[in-house]
């Protein structure tokens, strides 16, 4: 069953086309990650599955766990906004009681104990939002969002701005909702991210979805056209070996993407000749790459079409 | 709608916690205690100088009356309190005799403003040679006070009531009238100030009581002053609240769970909650002090529920102005070139408070106090101002706040729910219209 089914929905701002004639299904139970560069239409098509914003009037529609209600806010979808979106004078526990209250919940008081135990924040909840560090006031954001156990999570960037620690303990905490049954949407920049989580990667870009589907379709769609290497050697520059059509210098490694039809080996013995090769890796792109080679400035016109309204189990 | 009393709740306890309420609340108080506070710290403190006064006096008949009121008055008109207590309050008039003789008059108050501008004197007076018997040439007939301190009008009053007085005895005893006589028969008739005479219930008639100017007057003008501090104190901070929602992105979390309709409404309702506790924290007050001074009976009761209803609505009118400019805006300083307009609505009804206390009946007094955003200040003080006005005036008047009041929400509603989602640059007024009319 589908939580979130979107059918050619379009939003328009003034003459600006946010999102355009969208479709995407979101699987129960699924982690969907929506990526895209800033301002291409994530957090307008997040705000519609959240029913803040309504589409364009005509073709399709979107219907939320099942339902196709035009108005009123669900009680049964959490939200996190971007970074902010706490009153800086209340005190912790009072806001984690009023956003449950407001979802509906009447007696949200030993909920909030337990999450903010589980997120080592029991000492702050008499704390005013105002004293909280980034890092903290994100995982009480988080918090208010999935407290009353909503069977849909959206997420606007949950890990930005998040040290290892505190984005391990989100992390652990999104996977721990998906295995009870959850749905967790959430977008984010960060791509290993999005590599690791996620069942299922979006990605809009100038409100026309560009990518849909698991990792690996996505992946597969690009073939191995990937080589990692390392090698060893004065002035090597890779950028001058034929057949190789982009480097991406990471600085120990380096990711070369070879032209259609280049042979691997003879790359491999034209990098021998360069220098000593440490490291050799045949590979499929990264998101990263595939994200950069869409959104980069003046992106190749390669990308392989996206098939509409992919269907998933 | 329960949603709606959640979000109430919050802005209310929010509000009354704030230090920003204490302080309101004590505000009022000590503006209007502050005044008596300060004059009496004032007093006794005034600057006891010597004040130097030349007189050339060109009759030649009134200085010397000049001189001796001016002894008079040092020697008992400017102290205060009896035996060791007794202190100077005022300054003394040292009047000094200029020689009228020699120099031109011209030439003479050139000389004389000099000796101002040189710090000897603080003032000079030209008395002209025809006051007392002006027949002759009414040119040379004048009383002429020269000082670089206009401000300072103590001696030059004090002056001119000795001069009067004179030159009045002067020009009667010139003509052959016994001044006495003549007080006695210009004396002034006393008036006395009364309400109406009344019967009670045995049949008795009640004879009318002297009217208590200051009663009929401040009561009136102490309820406006309390429903203007209230609006003022309670519904500017909607702005900054609204506009916290908007740029922390808190409106987002809110209206994922609460349409934005209701949020608006519950944030009004809690503000009107504040007003309320607000009014009836001044109301138990003053009415605590009245009955303690035993002034009990001044107390508005009858206009208590009045002034509650016009209140509640003014402060969803005023208010929903204000959230609509809170989400329209980015930050504080475009909210505050929005505010303006809005400001002179708040304080239009102060520009006719003088004619409609002075005749509350008139016509100018009632179209003003239909006019919904004066309605509430100005519907109050007619209604508490003897004699009253029939009630269907200020029934209209809550009818048509009550309208102006669903409009305004209605339109911030629509502000509201475009404004409160857009980040970046804000509103223009045009903009804000068209989300109003068009939704």
């Amino acid at each position: 069953m589908n939580i979130v089914e979107i059918e050619r929905v379009t939003k328009t701002f003034g003459d600006h086309v946010a999102v355009n004639s969208l479709s995407l299904a979101v699987p129960q139970g699924s982690i969907y990650g929506f990526i895209g560069p800033n301002g291409s239409g994530k957090t307008t098509t997040l705000r519609m599955i959240m029913r803040i914003y309504h589409p364009d009037p005509g073709a399709g529609g979107i219907r939320v766990l099942g339902e196709m209600a035009s108005t009123a806010a669900s009680d049964r979808v959490g939200y996190l906004p971007e970074e902010r979106g706490l009153y800086k004078k209340m005190k912790v526990s009072e806001v984690l009681r009023f956003y449950a209250q407001l979802k509906g919940h009447r007696n949200p008081n030993p909920l909030i104990r337990t999450w903010l135990d589980r997120l080592g924040l029991s000492e702050y909840s008499d704390k005013k939002v105002e004293t909280l560090s980034k890092g903290m006031s994100q995982k009480v954001q988080f918090i208010s969002a999935v407290l009353t156990e909503p069977q849909l999570v959206i997420l606007d960037e949950p890990f930005s701005g998040l040290d290892p620690v505190n984005a391990d303990v989100l992390r652990e905490a999104v996977l721990d909702l998906r295995r009870k049954g959850t749905t967790v949407i959430f977008s984010t920049h960060d791509m290993a991210v999005a590599e690791k989580m996620c069942d299922f990667i979006f990605m809009i870009y100038k409100g026309n979805k560009v990518l849909d589907g698991t990792l690996d379709s996505i992946q597969d769609r690009y073939g191995q056209d990937t080589v990692r290497v390392r090698v060893e050697g004065d002035n090597f520059d890779a950028q001058s070996i034929p057949g190789v059509e982009k480097v991406n210098d990471f600085g120990r490694l380096q990711e070369l993407r070879m032209a259609k039809d280049t042979n691997p080996q003879s790359l491999l013995s034209e990098l021998m000749k360069r220098g000593r090769v440490v490291h050799f890796e045949l590979t499929r792109p990264s998101l990263h790459d595939i994200f950069v080679r869409i959104a980069r400035p003046g992106a190749d016109s390669t990308i392989p079409p996206v098939q509409t309204g992919v269907a998933h189990a | 709608m329960h949603k709606t009393i959640i979000v109430a709740i919050r802005e209310y306890m929010v509000s009354v916690r704030t230090k920003a309420f204490l302080i309101g609340l004590l505000m009022m108080p000590l503006m209007m205690g502050g005044g008596f506070i300060v004059g009496a710290l004032m007093q006794g403190r005034v600057d006891t100088k010597d004040k130097r006064i030349a007189v050339a006096d060109y009759t030649g008949r009134l200085f010397d009356t000049l001189e001796a009121a001016a002894r008079q008055r040092n020697n008992v008109a400017i102290f205060q309190g009896e035996g060791a207590a007794r202190k100077q309050i005022l300054p003394r008039f040292v009047i000094e005799r200029v020689d009228t003789g020699g120099a031109d008059m011209q030439r003479l108050s050139l000389q004389l403003s000099d000796r101002i501008r040189k710090g000897e004197l603080m003032a000079f007076v030209l008395i002209g040679p025809n006051v007392i018997d002006t027949g002759k040439n009414p040119s040379q007939a004048m009383l002429n006070y020269y000082s670089n301190t206009p401000t300072y009008d103590d001696a030059r009053q004090w002056i001119t009531g000795i001069v009067n007085e004179q030159v009045q005895q002067l020009r009667l005893e010139g003509a052959a009238f016994d001044p006495k006589v003549v007080r006695q028969l210009t004396q002034r008739v006393p008036v006395g100030n009364l309400g109406l005479v009344k019967m009670d219930a045995a049949g008795n008639i009640i004879s009318a009581v002297e009217t208590n100017q200051v009663a009929t007057f401040l009561v009136p003008f102490a309820m406006m002053f309390l429903m203007f501090m209230v609006i003022m104190a309670t519904t500017t901070p909607l702005l900054n609240s609204t506009l916290e929602e908007k740029t922390q992105r808190i409106a987002e979390v809110l209206l994922a769970s609460i349409p934005p309709f209701q949020l608006m409404v519950g944030k009004l309702l809690g503000i009107v909650g504040v007003s309320l506790t607000m009014t009836a924290v001044y109301l138990i007050g003053a009415y605590s002090a009245l009955s303690r001074a035993g002034y009990a009976q001044y107390f508005p009761w009858q206009s208590v529920w009045w002034f509650v209803g016009f209140l509640s609505l003014a402060v969803l009118m005023y208010g929903s102005i204000f959230i609509a400019i809170g989400a329209a805006v980015s930050d504080m300083k475009e909210a505050q070139s929005m505010m303006t307009p809005v400001m002179l609505l708040v304080v239009s009804p102060m520009f006719v408070l003088q004619n409609v206390i002075r005749e509350p009946g008139s016509t100018l007094s009632l179209a003003m106090s239909l006019f919904p955003p004066a309605t509430p200040m100005l519907m109050i003080i007619r209604q508490a101002v003897p004699p009253g006005i029939p009630v269907w005036q200020p029934l209209l008047g809550i009818a048509l706040v009550l309208l102006a009041s669903l409009a305004c929400v209605f339109a911030a509603g629509r502000i509201f729910r475009v404004g409160i989602l857009m980040q970046g640059k804000g509103a223009k007024i045009s903009e804000m219209f068209r989300w109003a009319l068009r939704g």
